[in-house]
């Protein structure tokens, strides 16, 4: 009996122990948005930049205005049955970060907070017209564009030396952009010269970058959805890019491995040198700035009918449900002041939402060399692609996408089959 | 965990007495009975019960994680039927529970047959070999991520190196399945190991001298002693096998993530997909009672194999 | 069937050799260097994942896919664990899944050892009925009904907290036939005894059966603990906010940052499995004896 008793205490004990090392706040019943008055829950994934600069901007805005912001980052993939979750069961936190694909989903199933009054007119247009517009549905505004992101070419200066093909020659500005065929020729000079297990470029196009493959469309001057929402994916443009991106694997320009349902992301396989050109984007400059151990550049996108970009980045929103919709719409505000963003983009190489900040106003921390090259290439993102990018219908979209793109690159699916199942995708995903 | 199905049926603790005098006792009995099972019952009528009727309510609606669900009938049941994603990720199931139980138990065998024998260091080796049944599937697809790592992952480095040529382990499927069966054997080979070796030394050595003396050869020492002799063992590591092969998830989750092009998408991760990554939750618990009908069936099958072994034997 | 419940004496060199006639010691000699040969030779492979996880944990920065084929470090350094514990919460996620593992593993055990004595010793209605509803459970995966239960969690509030991972985590029936299966090899005369002395059931229980229990109990806590520390599917699910992750959660998290550090991630592994290598090699009797009568691994 008694040493029976001496166990269980010793459980107990271990427990209690154990409970108080990790602090009691696991045991709490729902979390999420129902602390304090002056307290906000502020939900995102973030890279290791991104995660530094905004805890230092917490710390700022909680100096500034005495409340308290916890700040809560999580794994990318995770982030949003985490927040649909919270959501359902009515715990969510107050602020978190969404991609503009996602916000539409929120904000066309009423779950964002209504910005209309927190922002006057001038201060409407201070941003980016075709950003604000990305964070509008129906013509109210949920939510803010916190950053935008765009993907260029970056290359590793050594394999290409190594191939022949000389640094001064290569293109610098939207003006001079490789086009498809120059880029094509540089592809199949490199192809050449590496040996087998090495490849010419990759494109991020792997899992939630799916939707960069529409670059190549809108490069080629096709669009995929009107703004009605109809199809219009099945085009002479659209079968012209799908027919150049499937040529990369055909040609094994682009290592096996990175098909838009692989599991190997492009920026990965360029700094580990199996790659000698990347289509990245620029928060992905301090990655690499990190790992690489050899010379690297930023190049402009290459170009056909037009250039064209894919619209990254992130904006912040509010939940409706919020108890603290002033403070959330305070710290929202302040996250998109001319000097947080700053701050925030310079730290992480991404790109300002502010026209104000456009140009060369930012003082990128970490290769700011590059950095002109992404400036100038988000110029290529015109409202009409934008306007498709962030419909509501996006997120399911870039599910048939990836499965249909899966199928034309790997399991050689034809190009019509994959063009009509597309626009059937997209007609059920639109409603149209 | 199977053996006790056989206890259900066989051993009853003392006789069922009905003495009139006793019946205040047995009914004590009867609730202190209850009193001991109630927690167990509660935390298992509560978080595996309810949620088994759950699921079975929601594998009827459209939901989308958040707003109200919508009903739908049976219609994620008709989107399966017609889901060739669904029926490769069931063929793949059952593909990789085909592949990795026999070579768990033929390798598992082999390791005990040998590590039973006399050798220096044995509980060394033993020790070393079971090894991995402590390490977390998460961890261990870790390590066999940048093992198989496609480009430059040390597999491939080797294979270079030694004449043989890279293998395609992240983009093709063949390959990529190849990699995650090694894993599930690599992780339980110790545990077929230790079952067999614990089977081994029941069996009296005094069979294998007779059978020496009538001349037979190891090999028919092993095919008409060892063998049969383990029959119990084997059938065992049979059902733990492809149990454990028909649950894996972790190891493909983070290796493959069911690529590339669904190569090596189970239903288990292919109900994950669908319940948590695409916002399929309707459909997702669609395929989660797929798997729970499988797993009871197969259940059954074994309690009535069971049964009759018990006969028989 | 009840096949494996023999002792498994992993070990343990204590194994009756057969009798050897003089004429086959030569033979007996080549046979054990080969056999030796083939040993080592497996354990090598079978270890060598493990090796490969030292190596890249320790190895500078980048020289894990770097070209070239190297198969130790070119320094050993410390860098990958001065960065995962400089820039992640790494403790707070090992304290995280220790109190998850004690309080799974505390409640687990208990009401195991309670119904698995109410199953094995004590007679009322629909007793076996009970048993047999709860054994066709145990084979069912969590993907079963993952989606139903995080439904019923985010429902009761318990969404993103420890209860969350660690109720349904107790709702495990494994251990309760373990533990029916020993309460059935105890002799009735001991309880008999007990019962004449006027005891009853619980003090019965407390007093004469647990203090025999003593293995068993190791069993179920190593196996539990052990489970409950490599779980990963349902507190992926079940967790929301970085500081209450586990480390198999954590593990993800590091691989779901932009360019994974797969040197950080190995050093972060190894601190996940260090914990479970120690208590096996501690407790490898108990291990061996809870997978060969469970097949719980």
């Amino acid at each position: 009996m008694a040493r029976t008793m001496r166990r269980k205490a010793g459980i107990a004990a271990l427990a209690v122990t154990t409970t108080a090392l990790a602090g009691c706040a696991g045991f709490g019943g729902g979390g999420g948005g129902d602390e304090g008055d002056d307290t906000l829950s502020f939900t995102t994934w973030a890279s290791e930049s991104e995660q530094l600069a905004l805890e230092d901007l917490v710390a700022q805005f909680e100096d500034e205005s005495g409340a308290t912001v916890e700040l809560n980052v999580v794994p990318y993939e995770q982030m949003f049955s985490n927040i649909d979750a919270q959501l359902a069961s009515g715990d969510a936190p107050d602020v978190f970060r969404v991609d503009y694909g996602n916000l539409g989903v929120y904000s066309s199933q009423e779950q964002l907070l209504d910005l209309s009054d927190a922002f006057s007119g001038d201060e409407v247009d201070a941003f980016t017209p075709a950003l604000w517009e990305a964070v509008s549905f129906d013509g109210a505004p949920y939510g803010v564009p916190h950053q935008t992101d765009v993907s260029a070419l970056i290359v590793n200066l050594d394999m290409l030396a190594a191939a022949g093909i000389d640094a001064s020659t290569l293109p610098t500005t939207q003006d001079d952009a490789w086009t498809w065929e120059e880029f094509a020729d540089v592809a199949a000079q490199l192809r050449t010269a590496l040996p087998a297990e090495q490849y010419p470029f990759v494109v991020n196009w792997q899992q939630g970058g799916t939707p960069r493959w529409m670059s190549w469309l809108f490069q080629a001057g096709g669009s995929f959805m009107a703004e009605d929402g109809t199809p219009t994916i099945d085009s002479p443009e659209g079968a012209a890019a799908l027919d150049f991106t499937r040529s990369f694997f055909e040609n094994q320009w682009v290592p096996p491995t990175s098909t838009p349902a692989g599991t190997v992301y492009a920026d990965s396989l360029f700094s580990e040198q199996t790659t000698a050109m990347a289509f990245v984007g620029s928060f992905l400059v301090p990655d690499m700035d990190y790992f690489n151990e050899f010379e690297w550049t930023a190049l402009p996108m290459p170009r056909d009918e037009r250039g064209a970009t894919d619209l990254g980045g992130n904006a912040l929103v509010a939940t409706a449900e919020t108890d603290q919709p002033e403070l959330a719409t305070e710290f929202l505000r302040f996250m998109v002041t001319e000097e947080a963003m700053s701050t925030f983009c310079a730290a992480t190489n991404e790109l300002p939402t502010l026209t104000a900040l456009e140009g060369d106003a930012i003082e990128f921390a970490i290769r700011p060399d590059v950095m002109p090259v992404f400036v100038d290439q988000a110029t290529t993102i015109e409202p009409e692609d934008v306007r498709q990018l962030t419909s509501p219908a996006m997120a399911e979209i870039s599910v048939a996408m990836q499965r249909e793109l899966e199928a034309a690159f790997v399991n050689g699916q034809s190009t019509e089959e994959t063009l009509a199942n597309l626009d059937a995708a997209i007609a059920e995903a639109s409603g149209s | 965990m199977t053996q006790a199905v056989a206890h259900a049926e066989g051993v009853r603790p003392g006789r069922v007495r009905v003495r009139p005098g006793q019946r205040r006792a047995r009914r004590r009995e009867g609730l202190v009975g209850l009193g001991f099972l109630a927690p167990n019952l509660v935390l298992m009528i509560g978080f595996l019960f309810v949620p088994i009727v759950l699921a079975v309510q929601l594998s009827f609606q459209e939901t989308r994680g958040f707003g109200d669900p919508e009903w739908v009938g049976a219609a994620n049941y008709e989107t399966m039927v017609q889901d060739p994603e669904f029926w490769r990720s069931l063929a793949n199931t059952v593909l990789f529970t085909a592949v990795t139980v026999p070579i768990e138990l033929a390798a598992g065998l082999s390791l005990a047959v040998l590590l039973n024998s006399v050798l220096p260091a044995r509980g060394l080796l033993r020790t070393l070999i079971v090894l991995p049944m402590v390490i977390s599937g998460v961890a261990s697809a870790m390590i066999a991520v940048i093992l198989f790592y496609e480009s430059n992952g040390l597999v491939n480095k080797v294979l270079e190196a030694v004449g043989l040529g890279r293998i395609a382990w992240q983009s093709e499927g063949a390959p990529a399945m190849l990699s995650v069966m090694l894993v599930a054997v690599w992780l339980r080979l110790g545990f077929n190991m230790v079952i067999y070796l614990a089977g081994l030394q029941a069996i009296s050595p005094e069979l294998y001298e007779a059978a020496r003396i009538d001349g037979a050869t190891r090999w028919q020492q092993l095919r008409s002693i060892t063998v049969p002799l383990l029959g119990s063992s084997t059938f065992f590591l049979l059902i733990m096998n492809v149990i454990a092969s028909f649950q894996v998830f972790d190891v493909i989750f983070v290796m493959t993530g069911g690529g590339p092009s669904g190569a090596t998408s189970v239903l288990v991760t292919y109900a994950y997909r669908n319940g948590f990554l695409i916002r399929e939750q309707g459909y997702g618990a669609a395929l989660g009672i797929v798997i729970l009908l499988i797993t009871l069936a197969f259940t059954f099958l074994q309690w009535r194999t069971n049964r009759s072994r018990d006969q028989v034997g | 069937m009840t096949a494996p419940a023999q002792q498994v004496p992993i070990a343990a060199e204590a194994v009756p050799r057969a009798p050897r006639r003089r004429g086959r010691r030569d033979e007996a000699r080549r046979g054990i260097v080969w056999r030796t040969i083939v040993a080592v030779v497996v354990t090598i492979i079978v270890v060598f994942p493990l090796y490969w996880m030292l190596v890249v944990a320790f190895s500078p920065r980048g020289e894990v896919f770097e070209p070239g084929l190297r198969l130790w470090p070119s320094s050993l350094t410390l860098e990958n664990f001065e960065k995962i514990f400089d820039r992640y919460p790494v403790w707070t996620w090992f304290g995280n899944s220790l109190v998850i593992g004690v309080f799974i593993t505390a409640i687990t055990t208990t009401v195991n050892l309670l119904a698995g004595y109410a199953f094995a010793r004590l007679r009322f209605a629909g007793r076996d009925a009970v048993f047999l509803l709860v054994l066709s459970t145990m084979m069912i995966p969590v993907q079963a009904i993952m989606v139903a239960q995080f439904k019923l969690i985010s429902g009761l509030e318990l969404y993103g907290t420890y209860w969350g991972v660690i109720l349904p985590g107790a709702a495990a029936a494994f251990g309760i036939f373990l533990a029916r299966q020993f309460f059935l090899s105890i002799p009735d005369e001991l309880v008999e005894a007990a019962r004449i002395d006027g005891a009853g059931h619980i003090r019965i229980f407390l007093q004469v059966v647990l203090p025999l229990c003593k293995p068993l109990i190791a069993v179920l806590l190593l196996l539990t603990f052990l489970g409950s520390w490599n779980d990963f599917a349902w507190p992926l699910i079940a967790l929301k906010e970085n500081e209450l992750f586990t480390l198999p959660v954590g593990l993800i998290y590091l691989k779901g940052q932009t360019t994974p550090d797969y040197n950080a991630i190995m050093a972060m592994s190894l601190v996940s499995v260090i914990p479970m290598v120690l208590l096996f090699l501690f407790f490898q009797r108990y291990f061996v004896q809870g997978f060969a009568r469970s097949g719980i691994r």
